[in-house]
């Protein structure tokens, strides 16, 4: 059977390892096979960063062009970047963040949205913002949107159930971290149901 | 809560490569491991180091790759079981004990853990280490994922103890750097951390007379690996009696078996994985080679198995033709879509993949492109600002500065050119001096502390031996920054944890006869007067050098944070502003931005550090404090 496959798009700095470990230690939980290929080094100093999440049987680490079954994007030049793993059935959340490099000129972020949206389906969330709402911390971003990017997502629930993906963060955060990323993505999924 | 590297057998825990790695020493009961730290091998010793009290083995991080080989080889030589990790470039520097290292043999297992860097995701270049082997007379034995690292690390150390022989154990990014669930299989030994030295001068003198004896031994050894390890799970023969083969080795295991499973073609062919590509063991081969008339080699980066395979076939008479780098490209890391293609060249069919992309949609202006920078607060950004402004000041026309390896590297970027060359650890200096003797404008060496430990020390004194006329500046932000700070001979604390000895950049090279300048450069006004002081020095004949001291930002916010302590926020005035990006332009700052469509620049309060160059530069005052940080925040940065 094909591997399900989860591309993290993002900035260097924002979360995208740790994210791609919460689904990580899901996929344990659920008992299911993974791959986490990361990025690590010069890149992760603000640099453009991808993360490939493989769940289901198989070493090989990369996802190939075209063939991700979601997207999340951290950030919105990021998603529009690597778009190039989507294909037409891929969905794609999208943090509604743009983050210009520095010295750089970018495109506007309602372009990048109606860019993205002509050619796969995108689910835009402003996952900074309400994660502030909820936690009182712009980090919790990364957790509320994957609560979003599971809810939209019958494909990924089939694999991993609520449980495991709310075990995955028990087994990579502690305490008052733990507690705020179970608010985050909490919240993520209910804020995906509104939206469906 | 206990490290889940100590989880007992049985447990299944999300490791990554270079964890894997560790787990697998840690039960083969190593006693000492060393390392320099260095993308991607770093976290092997990281998390050696975060078990070594609990477990009771010893870790260090030494100053280079070279000293590191050389302590854990002198433990293996006392019969302590060790292990020495570095990446690819590293094995260079440790090169020289590496080649001997082969002849005198070891007398416990010693594993030497190269990750190399296909793609050059962090690294100068993607040298394939495997020819090391090839060239020390080495086996090397490679991985295909962090799972197979975890079961393979142990055989190494397996191979090493019976042949009492060094091992190379080559792991590249994509395994070194990919999580994997790991379900351990042994729980850990307790390990012996003591030896004895048996004065074996014949062996460890590697004096000719000596060396010409060991030399024999060390063919020997050599024939006899490749004659008789070819076998699981170093080499595995998998369907046997096919008319085509494909022998995969490393990695390329695993990609080949998932794009067969795309093909539907598994078992079309007979599959030699090899995990023992240096010396490949040759009758494998030879079973595979009888029957198959087409050989398939995929392999990342170079053809060293290719080259073995072939031969292998020619030796023996057989007929098969090999395949090898016609499909597979020699650079760049190997994935599912180009292992893919390349079997679909060897079938013969065009090399179409099953995976449809979309196209990037066309946005005005294009994607910008966005390289790696330095962060928000970093140090560095204060001096590059501070060593050009009193350049100028000083009147010192045109500097040529020499680069080296670290974070500071990005000072090449706009809108510092502050790097103009970058080849090796340490190179800064050495190349300052040499070109300090055949061009007539300053030269300037922009080293950092770390590197400056490991390699600037020697071509710091031939500055002052020879007369060079260029001059040193240190960047001393306390830790080796860029692989996540580890401390180093700067920093004060050792690998394990423990308080020790702090060797001052300064001292050292006032010792060499250099007249040294010490900036913080958070003061940024102070320290433009004493870097100009410094170079008007230098144009009046002393040798120069600078050390700019202030903590990593990244670590500063971390402290910070453990410790309670408020860091303040800057924003910007816009009543005060008046446009004029000289904050944008000059500090390339990722927290400060430009709107779209907007004339004057915000400051990203979450992103901002607190570190107050932007005010310090801002013409118009118009850079203010909006978060007030705590009474003493700025001990969070010293």
């Amino acid at each position: 059977m094909p591997r399900y496959n989860i591309l993290l798009a993002g900035v260097g700095g924002q979360g995208l390892l740790t994210l791609g470990s919460i689904i990580g230690n899901a996929a344990i939980e659920e008992g299911i096979d993974a791959t986490i290929a990361e990025t690590h080094g010069l890149s992760q100093r603000g640099g453009s960063l991808v993360v490939h999440v493989r769940l289901g049987d198989g070493s090989s680490p990369l996802i190939p062009h075209g063939g991700a079954n979601l997207i999340i994007g951290l950030e919105a030049l990021e998603t529009l970047r690597y778009l190039n793993y989507a294909n037409k059935d891929t969905k794609i959340v999208m943090n509604e963040f743009l983050w210009p490099p520095p010295l750089s000129k970018t495109p506007k972020l309602e372009d990048i949205i109606k860019a993205i949206s002509s050619s796969a389906r995108l689910y835009v969330v402003n996952a900074n913002e309400e994660a502030k709402k909820v936690t009182g911390l712009i980090v919790t971003a990364n957790t509320l949107i994957l609560g979003f990017a599971y809810m939209i997502d019958k494909d990924l629930q089939s694999l991993l159930s609520e449980k495991s993906l709310e075990k995955g963060l028990e087994r990579v955060f502690r305490g008052k971290a733990l507690e705020l990323n179970r608010k985050a993505l909490k919240a993520g999924m209910e804020l995906a149901k509104k939206t469906i | 809560m206990t490290n889940p590297l100590l989880y007992p057998k049985g447990s299944t825990v999300l490791l990554l490569g270079n964890e894997a790695i560790a787990r697998g020493a840690i039960e083969s009961a190593i006693g000492f491991a060393a390392a320099y730290p260095g993308t991607p091998s770093t976290e092997i010793i990281e998390a050696l180091a975060s078990v070594a009290k609990d477990v009771g083995f010893y870790v260090e991080w030494s100053t280079n790759e070279k000293v590191a080989f050389e302590a854990a080889y002198a433990a293996a030589l006392c019969g302590v079981k060790s292990l020495v990790a570095m990446k690819h470039v590293g094995v260079n520097v440790a090169a020289d004990i590496l080649m001997s290292s082969a002849y005198a043999g070891v007398n416990a297992g010693f594993v030497v853990v190269s990750a190399d860097d296909p793609g050059q995701h962090s690294s100068q270049n993607e040298q394939d280490n495997r020819w090391y082997g090839m060239l020390a007379h080495i086996p090397v034995i490679e991985p295909w994922s962090p799972r197979s690292a975890y079961k393979l690390i142990k055989e190494a150390f397996k191979l090493s103890e019976k042949y009492k022989h060094p091992v190379i154990f080559r792991s590249t990014t994509r395994i070194s750097h990919t999580r994997q669930p790991v379900t351990y299989e042994d729980d850990i030994p307790k390990p012996k951390t003591k030896g004895v030295f048996d004065r074996d001068i014949k062996r460890y003198v590697l004096i000719p007379i000596h060396g010409r004896k060991l030399k024999k031994i060390l063919m020997e050894k050599w024939h006899k690996i490749s004659s008789e390890e070819g076998k699981p799970p170093l080499v595995e023969v998998i369907n046997p009696g096919r008319p085509k083969a494909i022998i995969a080795s490393g990695i390329a295991y695993a990609h080949v078996t998932e794009a067969l499973d795309y093909l539907g073609a598994k078992d079309d062919y007979t599959i030699l994985r090899v995990s023992l590509p240096v010396p490949l063991p040759y009758k494998p081969v030879i079973d595979v080679a009888k029957d198959a008339k087409e050989i398939l080699v995929v392999e990342e980066l170079d053809p060293i198995v290719e080259y073995q395979v072939k031969k292998i076939i020619q030796e023996q008479g057989l007929e098969a033709k090999v395949y090898g780098k016609e499909y597979v490209p020699t650079d760049l890391d190997l994935d599912l879509e180009k292992v893919y293609k390349a079997i679909k060249m060897f079938r013969g069919e065009t090399p179409e993949t099953p995976w449809k992309p979309v196209e990037v949609p066309k946005v005005e202006p294009g994607i910008p492109p966005r390289p790696p920078v330095l962060c928000p607060g970093c140090p560095h950004r204060n001096t590059f600002y501070i060593i050009k402004t009193a350049a100028n000041k000083a009147g010192l026309k045109d500097p040529i500065y020499t680069g080296d390896i670290g974070c500071y590297t990005l000072g090449y970027n706009e809108p510092f050119k502050t790097q103009m060359t970058s080849f090796e650890m340490g190179g800064s200096i050495g190349v300052a001096h040499g070109l300090s003797k055949v061009v007539d404008e300053p030269v300037i060496a922009v080293i950092g502390d770390s590197t400056f430990y490991h390699a600037g020390i020697p071509p710091a004194i031939n500055i002052v031996y020879n007369k060079g006329r260029a001059i040193v500046l240190v960047l001393d932000n306390y830790y080796t920054a860029m692989t996540g700070h580890q401390p180093h001979p700067g920093t004060g604390y050792t690998a394990m944890g423990e308080e020790t000895y702090r060797v001052p950049a300064e001292k050292l090279l006032e010792s060499m006869g250099f007249k040294t300048f010490v900036i913080n450069p958070m003061n940024v006004k102070e320290s433009i007067e004493k870097v100009v002081e410094a170079y008007k020095a230098y144009k009046e004949g002393e040798y120069v050098a600078i050390v700019s001291r202030m903590k990593c930002a990244l670590q500063a916010q971390r402290e910070a944070r453990k410790k309670g302590i408020k860091l303040p926020a800057y924003g910007i005035n816009e009543d005060k502003c008046r446009g004029c990006m000289v904050c944008v332009n000059l500090l390339a700052c990722p927290a400060i931005i430009v709107p779209e469509g907007k004339k004057k620049p915000v400051i990203l309060t979450d992103l901002c550090a607190g570190c107050g160059l932007c005010a310090q530069v801002c013409p118009f005052n118009a850079i203010e404090v909006v978060r007030e940080g705590s009474p003493d925040w700025i001990k969070a940065w010293m």
